[in-house]
């Protein structure tokens, strides 16, 4: 800017002038000598002159001379000479007029234009005439030194041949406007210019013919960069400004210096990038399962690894082009679930679903989908990255275990009520025989003909006991084997406990073993399918008895009691006062067909277990410290509207 | 010998117990109840002349227990098992172990009291061949070596001569040995003699 201003201050040497030659007169003012001397630009007229001229010195004095010289005995015929001559006129004049018709269209001679041009050679600021195809005519030296180029290199080039793009378009803009308008136009630009920063307040005006007709612009342009930071020049503030001009430049070069060290650095992380990127890709693509990025902001899937292809079955191509096409491959009784959980894991980050996909050839596919947020230093969440993983496989061994496991109910549940007809015939089988013994005796003693009935009366009374006591143990076990929805419903634990005892009770008789209720009430209710609760229960109670009979001595001692868990739940233990268990074996015991037991089937456990978590709950074992083991199970708890 | 048999009947129903009790009672059993094996096996009563009506399943000692306990001591009372379960190889096995028999509950009365009846007997007879048996023995105790040789050889069927030569005595010897062990032994006849040895060499 300093130099620029030294530039433009200093007088414009007219000499710096250059000007299209028809614009000037032969004649003309002293800047056109560093024009002469060049072909191109002499007067059309001089030019055909000079070339008649000597052609007809060459055809009648130089032609004869040399022909002479080179063949002696020929001679030219006249009648040659003079055809020569006349083509050289007629050339001469064809000359003339070529030359004189490529400079009419800007050949308009004028007072005016005279004056104009002068104007602009000596203007001390940038000064120009261009035609209407904004070709320059005539640039004065400070011009020149704007464009960077000597004046003469100016001429008859437009602005994109001497300014950068930017530049080009705003002088463009200017010229249509003076052209349209058909009148002058003052504009005050700002432009860099070769590196420096001008501001220009340029006036640009239509350049006519003699008829007035526009044909072409004029403009000169003030420089008024000084001028500009402050409209009112005070004495110092140029040297002010000069100095805040030196500082914010050396700021702006350390701020460069900066910028190109952190550039420098950004390239070396682009890089390292691009390495964890390539890593990152050659994992996603070769885990089995499908890695996917979903752009929260952006709405879209913005990556999934070509597992997808292989589990889905499906192109990926496709599915950049149509984003839910993998929820269109969701089994129909899925999807509407899956669809809920993929528009709100746009709000909430998280996305965990289990599903099945229908693939193209049919077959049906299990999918195990979870996303978590990926989140910015802010905290924001902007992305969800993902795993599906095909779960098929895994699935199937579930299913196939429940059947398993629901054989096996089926199968102890069988053997179960094998069992308990035995159990009941055993029960009933006791009173009965009571009641057909006490009646025999009766008829015994009635048979003999001195017997006073009365004395019978005792043993009627007992017949009676006995047939209610029969008619009871059928009541227990209809309690127990009622036909029940194998659904869950509410129920009192404590009451099943106690029904269930009763049952057991011969059992317990038999075994030498005493049976002690430690029930908690209240007790909320549990909520499970109580006939199989009871059915668990009884095959606690029946491991008891038997553990317990295989040690002669110390307490028979059985406890059952009930209590309420932390986490909404009930618990019932067993506990017996029998050998207990090698606490290796804690786990074995779950296992189906594992037995201590000569005749048993080991299922008891194991389909207790099952049954119980079938409802929600959990069963397991622990050693007594005083010996003996002790059975647990947990429920739910019925919620208490 | 029945009227001094009794009865021993265990089982720990109370009610059947009791009922049973009646009914044998009502037929002329003399009868004893235990309400478990233990007891039975605790009181006084074992070894006595009778026989046992035994359930099979009681807490404790079970019948099956009971039975091989008795054996155990040598006691050889008939047991009738009685049993709410129809448990066949139970019955099996109580039947190999010697019972006199297994009887399903509910029975009729008479089936139970002809079997009683029957167990009495046999248990009647056992206890009378062992007294025999007790009996010879004791006389056969009496037998000085030599008379014990020649009562060999004469219950083989050897003629007395045979017999002074093998044992190197005289004829007349022998006939005084013979006529010794017909003596102690109270046998009247060779027969008596022979029947005496046979009771002797059963089990």
């Amino acid at each position: 800017m300093h130099d620029a201003k030294d530039r433009f201050s200093a007088p414009a040497e007219p000499s710096g002038f250059a000007a299209v030659p028809q614009l000037w007169p032969t004649n003309s003012p002293p800047c056109i000598q560093s024009n002469r001397g060049k072909m191109g630009d002499c007067h059309p007229a001089t030019l055909s002159l000079v070339f008649a001229f000597g052609g007809l010195i060459w055809l009648w004095l130089i032609n004869p001379t040399v022909m002479a010289w080179l063949n002696p005995a020929g001679t030219i015929p006249f009648s040659l000479s003079v055809p020569s001559a006349l083509v050289i006129l007629a050339s001469a004049g064809l000359l003339y007029w070529i030359l004189q018709g490529r400079d009419a269209a800007n050949r308009v001679p004028s007072p005016q234009n005279q004056q104009l041009i002068e104007f602009i050679a000596h203007s001390a600021d940038p000064a120009f005439l261009k035609n209407q195809q904004g070709c320059y005519l005539a640039v004065n030296a400070p011009f020149a030194q704007l464009a960077a180029r000597p004046a003469i290199d100016c001429l008859n080039r437009d602005d994109s041949a001497l300014f950068p793009p930017e530049i080009v378009d705003v002088f463009l803009k200017h010229d249509r406007q003076v052209m349209a308008d058909d009148t002058a136009s003052y504009r005050e630009n700002t432009l860099v210019i070769h590196g420096a920063i001008y501001s220009f307040h340029t006036t640009r005006w239509p350049y006519r013919d003699a008829g007035g007709r526009s044909i072409g612009v004029c403009g000169i342009a003030r420089d008024i960069t000084a001028q500009k930071p402050a409209e009112n020049p005070v004495p110092g503030a140029r040297a002010d400004m000069e100095s805040r001009i030196r500082e914010r430049t050396a700021a702006l070069l350390s701020i460069n210096a900066d910028l190109e060290r952190q550039i420098a650095a950004r390239i070396q992380a682009e890089v390292a990038l691009r390495d964890s990127q390539e890593r990152f890709r050659q994992l996603a693509e070769h885990i089995r399962e499908v890695f996917w990025v979903y752009g929260i902001d952006e709405e879209r899937l913005l990556y999934i690894s070509p597992a997808y292809e292989e589990i889905w079955g499906y192109p990926i191509d496709g599915l950049y082009e149509r984003p839910m096409a993998w929820i269109e491959a969701i089994h129909p009784d899925d999807r509407a679930r899956v669809k809920i959980a993929h528009i709100d894991k746009r709000s909430s980050g998280h996305f965990h679903e289990e599903y099945r996909i229908v693939r193209p050839d049919g077959t049906i596919r299990w999918i195990w989908d979870r996303g978590f947020p990926v989140c910015d230093e802010a905290g924001h969440a902007y992305r969800i990255a993902g795993l599906a993983e095909d779960i098929t496989r895994r699935k199937l061994a579930e299913d196939q275990l429940r059947r398993q496991q629901v054989e096996l109910t089926r199968i102890s549940r069988l053997s179960l009520a094998v069992e308990l007809a035995a159990n009941l015939a055993h029960q009933l089988n006791q009173p009965l025989a009571a009641i057909v013994a006490y009646t025999q005796a009766c008829l015994a003693l009635l048979r003999q003909a001195d017997t006073d009935p009365r004395v019978l009366t005792g043993t009627l009374d007992e017949i009676v006991n006995q047939g209610l006591r029969a008619g009871e143990i059928i009541r227990h076990l209809r309690e127990l084997v009622q036909k029940h929805p194998a659904a869950q419903a509410a129920f009192d634990l404590n009451a099943l406990i106690r029904s269930v005892a009763r049952y057991a009770q011969t059992e317990l008789n038999q075994a030498g073993v005493s049976l002690k209720l430690a029930l908690a009430d209240p007790l909320p209710e549990a909520l499970a399918d109580d006939i199989q609760i009871q059915l668990v229960l009884l095959s606690l109670i029946r491991n008891a008895i038997e553990s317990m009979s295989e040690q002669r001595d110390g307490p028979h001692q059985l406890t059952i009691s009930t209590s309420s868990t932390d986490s909404d739940g009930v618990q019932v233990t067993v506990r017996d006062t029998g050998p207990g268990f090698r606490l290796e074996m804690e786990e074995e015991l779950f296992r189906p067909f594992f037995t201590t037991k000569p005749g048993g089937m080991g299922l008891g456990l194991s389909v207790g277990r099952s049954i119980v978590e079938s409802q929600g709950g959990q069963l397991w074992a622990t050693l007594n410290p005083d010996g003996g083991a002790c059975f647990h199970f947990s429920l739910p708890v019925y919620p208490v509207s | 010998m029945p009227d001094k048999a009794t009865v021993f009947l265990i089982d720990d129903d109370q009610a059947v117990r009791d009922a049973i009790r009646l009914l044998l009672e009502t037929s002329g059993f003399t009868v004893q109840a235990f309400a478990s094996a233990l007891e039975f096996l605790n009181s006084s009563v074992v070894g006595q002349p009778g026989c046992l009506v035994l359930d099979v399943r009681m807490p404790g000692l079970s019948g099956l227990d009971l039975q091989k306990r008795l054996q155990a001591q040598g006691l050889r009372i008939p047991i009738i098992f009685i049993t709410g379960h129809g448990d066949v190889p139970m019955a099996i096995r109580a039947m190999k172990a010697g019972a006199f028999d297994f009887i399903e509950k509910p029975f009729q009365g008479q089936t139970l009291l002809a079997r009683i009846e029957e167990a009495l007997a046999v248990d009647g007879q056992e206890r009378c061949r062992q007294a025999q048996r007790t009996d010879a023995a004791a006389r056969l105790a009496l037998l000085s070596p030599r008379e014990r040789e020649v009562l060999e050889r004469v219950a083989d069927g050897q003629y007395n001569k045979v017999i002074a030569s093998e044992l190197g005595i005289s004829l007349s010897t022998v006939e005084i040995h013979r006529k010794r062990v017909m003596e102690k032994l109270e046998a009247e006849s060779l027969s008596d003699l022979i029947r005496l040895l046979t009771l002797l060499q059963d089990p």
